[in-house]
């Protein structure tokens, strides 16, 4: 009897060679629910999935900017989208530090770059070809920026892309810092709505995008040389005359999560959400007025085929 | 005739007044006229700037490092209070707890009082944010104690021992105008992340108000009442606890009024880091989305709880009269019932969106607007631009353009225009007014060069000269002082674009508020109107604000601009209003008697009596200013502001609290001088 038990747990023990233990399951993982809507998308599939592993998972608000120190404190234990266009340099220092750990990438396909809602094409022909901004930069111009066009830029905290594209393409655009993302999102609606001109620095996905119609300029592709070898590209005396660099959106969780919920930090690490998933359930909450969680668990149901390979391989 | 004449210009020449203001004008000339020679003048260069920010942020962070043990300590201990407060607020069912606040309000302040506290609440319901307001009131719960403790402190000790008084004074000025955007990121360091670093920012913001009261009313109780005491042969503690706190307690009650206000106005900061979803977060979300209605609803939830703790607060404070308990007992009698027989049939309030079609209306009516209305208000925004905030900004030679006004400035026109500052400046010296002179001679002197373009050594002398004629040679050093370090530390083109954007809304503000004022003091209707808009201006979260501005005037100054005056004009309406009603009676049946008309009383009687109190107003309009500066920064401006913004993303406590502190500077020097001048009006009236 006892060596057929022993046979037996030594084949269990066998099979959890690949699959990570579970850890503390009593204890809640903090996942970090930041200010917009996609990203509480990815943060609850997220849960969902390390739920169906059998943690325990709570949600907890956490201001983007200022939540690494949280999570180095042990506080918050996953970010599960942060951009590399806005992500703040504190996020580096606690990485240095150790106390944060990236996970990869997110695997949303993202892009930044100049924008326009639709009706701006008619102000401007000629657009979305970048050149065509040369001639009716005036077209854009207000009272704080004459005689330049306008170009709404992100705000100063996420750096300034917008103005750099003006210097490095010598367009006559004058960029103005937004101030927030409520900001940006005002001067497309009050755009859309009463048919004004408009040039703004944009990132999909975004549910903005398509509830405004937002279309990008085309600027020469943003190859590495364009951003270090002033000779590179349209502009033979600048860099950075070309599109964004390409976005990078990642996951990190706190460095303590591998060791105290091993299968977690595994499904964590092996999960990947598609903008085509995304986007959809953006709009189903900004636009159709959904819960983030039913929306959430609907696409779970839908999708089970997704998502169950990831919780397994980590915990079978 | 020139004898008469004479008189005054002779006497007038020896006043502070015209010695001041004539050697700002000179430093004014010098440094204009040597600015091509020594650009440093106007620009301080960078090689002289100390690196301040960077000191300030290592010692900082050094002495945070030390502290952070005992102050985790303290946030853990703050999160059992937090915990229960969550607990009982969440878990009570919505009926009891509205039938707890209508009963509260019968008992307090009758009929009336009821019925606010249970078509509030009822809102708060309605609009299906109700578990998101028990968070906001738990924290207040509990932020409210410790602020009332904190205060309560610090006015006893400043009572206690005079010798502080003026120390402890300035620390609770610093409390009130260092932005509290500037200390987030320090505070997450020492206490950790979640709701205690909100529940501590709005805390120290709330107890400031306390202590003032405390000080104010344990100084006001009469002498006889102290010396009675004395005699009774109490110990100082028992005098102070038995005797000169309890006769001081209207006054300390006005103090908690106050300071549940303040705490509930923080309530959307707290909400900026997170960790608890409160309403806060939800004004944060919305408001990231444009979404004005949604905004503007959960906006109103706190508008709504500050109305019904005002309201209630102040009865306890002020009114002796109680109401009948047989009421309360049946008003929770009949909760209690409710609860029970309904409870399992009554839907979960985060269900409920009976606001939501009010919400989409106010959307729309604000997308109409915009849609209607965007041409004149374009050109309004323009001209308001190209002839009053640019020149203001960069001055006449760089803001007239021939795009905007139609001409080129040459140099010829620069002569020209000092020369007829200078021919006013001469006429009114002529005719006795020396000091009046040289101001507008100086007034034109900024107006050519803009105010963000002004040489750093007349704008300390300016401040060191209005220091000297406010309050003597100490406010004149402490002025220049204090900007100096903003000078050194390299913050001093933001400070100047700061004091630009805040300067020109405090100035639209004195003006517009004050007329408004004055009609609100001569026709008790139009303060009918008035009054509710300006409680509403207050209590609403900022950021409420932030999207219909930008939606009708997009991303710029103008909007900045706006969205402080909408803030910052009620304290003036306010302080105006209430000043010129108050004159006393016998001043007034005295010109009354003596046949004076309707506009010689307010011109003769009203206005310079009431001049001290609209001068309070004026002080507190410029604070409000200063304080909405950080949150108009959301929107785009380029000052101080901004910087605090860039450091809290950072976490880069040096600039943070440097920037800060360069706000709370500009702020103090403002507050001081504008006392000053109030002070000299106050004994000008033998008040």
């Amino acid at each position: 009897m006892k060596t057929i038990g022993l046979g037996i747990a030594l084949t269990a023990l066998a099979g959890t060679v690949h699959a990570a233990e579970l850890g503390a399951v009593d204890e809640p993982i903090k996942l970090a629910v930041n200010e917009w809507t996609g990203q509480h998308v990815s943060t609850h599939v997220a849960g969902e999935m390390l739920k169906a592993a059998g943690y325990n998972v709570e949600y907890v608000t956490a201001g983007y900017m200022n939540m690494y120190q949280a999570m180095t404190d042990g506080e918050l234990h996953a970010a599960l989208e942060i951009w590399s266009s806005n992500v703040s340099e504190e996020y580096a220092k606690h990485i240095d530090a150790g106390g944060v750990t990236e996970l990869g990438d997110l695997g949303l396909d993202a892009k930044e770059g100049i924008a326009y809602p639709a009706h701006v094409a008619e102000m401007c022909p000629g657009l979305p070809a970048w050149e065509a901004l040369k001639e009716c930069a005036q077209n854009f111009a207000t009272a704080e920026t004459l005689p330049a066009g306008r170009l709404v830029d992100y705000p100063a905290d996420w750096g300034t892309p917008g103005a750099d594209r003006m210097t490095g393409l010598e367009l006559p655009f004058k960029a103005v810092p937004a101030g927030s993302e409520g900001a940006l999102i005002a001067e497309l609606r009050a755009s859309t709505e009463r048919k004004s001109p408009l040039l703004i620095t944009f990132w999909q996905p975004h549910w903005a995008m398509s509830a405004y119609d937002v279309q990008f300029v085309e600027l020469p592709a943003g190859e590495d040389a364009c951003f270090t070898d002033a000779s590179w590209g349209p502009n033979p005396n600048a860099v950075n005359d070309c599109d964004f660099a390409p976005t990078r959106i990642f996951k990190a969780s706190w460095s303590g999560m591998e060791d105290k919920w091993p299968a977690a930090f595994e499904i964590l690490s092996n999960y990947t959400l598609d903008v085509a998933d995304q986007q959809p359930m953006m709009g189903a909450i900004d636009v159709d007025g959904g819960s983030v969680e039913d929306v959430v668990a609907a696409w779970m149901s839908e999708n089970e085929g997704t998502w169950r390979p990831v919780v397994d391989a980590a915990t079978k | 005739m020139s004898a008469i004449t004479d008189a005054p210009v002779t006497r007038s020449r020896l006043t502070i007044g015209t010695q001041a203001a004539l050697i700002t004008l000179l430093v004014g000339a010098i440094c204009l006229a040597l600015e091509p020679v020594a650009p440093w003048l106007v620009k301080w260069p960078a090689a002289w700037v100390l690196p301040a920010t960077d000191w300030v942020g290592t010692i900082l962070t050094s002495v945070l490092t030390t502290m952070k043990p005992v102050a985790r300590g303290f946030s853990a201990l703050m999160a059992y209070p937090m915990d229960w407060a969550n607990f009982v607020l969440n878990g009570t069912p919505w009926p009891l707890v509205i039938g707890i606040v209508t009963a509260v309000g019968w008992y307090l302040g009758g009929l009336p009082m009821a019925t606010l506290g249970f078509l509030g609440l009822s809102f708060v319901l309605a609009s299906g944010y109700w578990s998101e307001s028990m968070n906001t009131l738990a924290l207040v719960a509990v932020s409210v104690p410790l602020a009332l403790i904190v205060g309560g402190a610090i006015g006893v000790l400043a009572n206690e021992v005079p010798r502080m008084k003026n120390a402890l004074q300035a620390v609770l000025d610093i409390m009130q105008t260092v932005p509290t955007f500037a200390y987030l990121t320090p505070l997450l360091l020492l206490f950790g992340f979640g709701p205690v670093v909100g529940l501590i920012a709005s805390a120290i913001y709330a107890a400031p108000p306390m202590a003032r009261n405390v000080l104010l009313g344990l100084e006001r109780v009469e002498s006889e009442v102290k010396e009675a005491a004395v005699m009774a042969g109490g110990t100082r503690l028992q005098q102070l606890f038995q005797v000169e706190i309890p006769s001081a307690s209207t006054q300390i009650m006005v103090g908690v009024n106050q300071c549940l206000m303040a705490a509930l106005s923080m309530v959307i900061i707290a909400a900026v880091i997170g960790g608890f979803n409160d309403i806060g977060w939800e004004v944060l979300l919305t408001m990231r989305k444009a979404q004005f209605g949604e905004a503007l609803i959960a906006g109103m939830v706190i508008v709504v709880f500050a109305m019904v703790i005002d309201r209630m607060s102040g009865a306890l404070a002020t009114e002796r009269k109680r109401y009948d308990t047989r009421v309360v007992w049946g008003l929770l009698g009949f909760a209690v019932i409710f609860t029970v027989a309904f409870w399992t049939r009554l839907p979960a309030p985060s269900d409920l969106t009976l606001l939501d079609p009010v919400s989409d209306a106010l959307d729309n009516g604000l997308t109409d607007f915009t849609r209607a209305n965007g041409a004149s208000l374009d050109a309004f925004k323009n001209n308001s631009m190209f002839y009053v905030l640019l020149p203001l900004r960069i001055g006449l030679d760089q803001a007239v353009l021939p795009f905007t006004w139609g001409f080129t400035w040459t140099s010829n026109m620069s002569t020209g225009f000092f020369l007829t500052g200078a021919a006013i400046g001469a006429v009114l010296a002529w005719r006795g007014h020396v000091t009046r002179g040289v101001m507008v001679l100086i007034g034109f002197g900024m107006l050519e060069t803009g105010v963000s373009n002004l040489p750093w050594p007349f704008v300390l002398t300016g401040a060191a000269a209005l220091g000297w004629v406010a309050g003597g040679p100490r406010l004149a050093v402490l002025s220049a002082g204090l900007l100096s370090t903003i000078l050194v530390s390299g913050l001093w083109d933001r400070a100047l674009l700061s004091l630009y954007l805040s300067g020109a809304a405090v100035f639209a503000c004195a003006i517009v508020g004050g007329l408004i004022g004055l009609m609100s003091a001569i026709s008790p209707l139009a303060w009918k109107i008035v009054r509710p808009i300006c409680d509403m201006l207050q209590t609403i979260p900022l950021f409420v604000f932030l999207i219909p501005v930008l939606m009708v005037f997009q991303i710029g100054e103008f909007s900045a601009f706006l969205a402080i005056c909408a803030y910052a004009i009620v304290p003036m309406i306010r302080y105006t209003r209430h000043g010129l009603v108050n004159t006393p009676e016998e001043m007034m049946e005295a010109a009354i008697a003596s046949g004076a008309t309707q506009f010689q009383i307010m011109r003769d009687i009203k206005a310079p009596y009431a001049a001290p109190t609209i001068l309070l107003g004026l002080n507190q309009t410029i604070l409000y200013a200063f304080a909405m500066l950080v949150i108009a920064a959301l929107i785009g401006t380029t000052g101080l502001g901004q910087s605090i913004y860039l450091a809290l993303g950072k976490a880069d406590i040096g600039l943070g609290i440097s920037a800060g502190a360069a706000m709370a500077i500009l702020a103090l020097v403002a507050d001081r001088l504008v006392q000053g001048f109030a002070e000299e009006r106050r004994k000008a009236l033998g008040l």
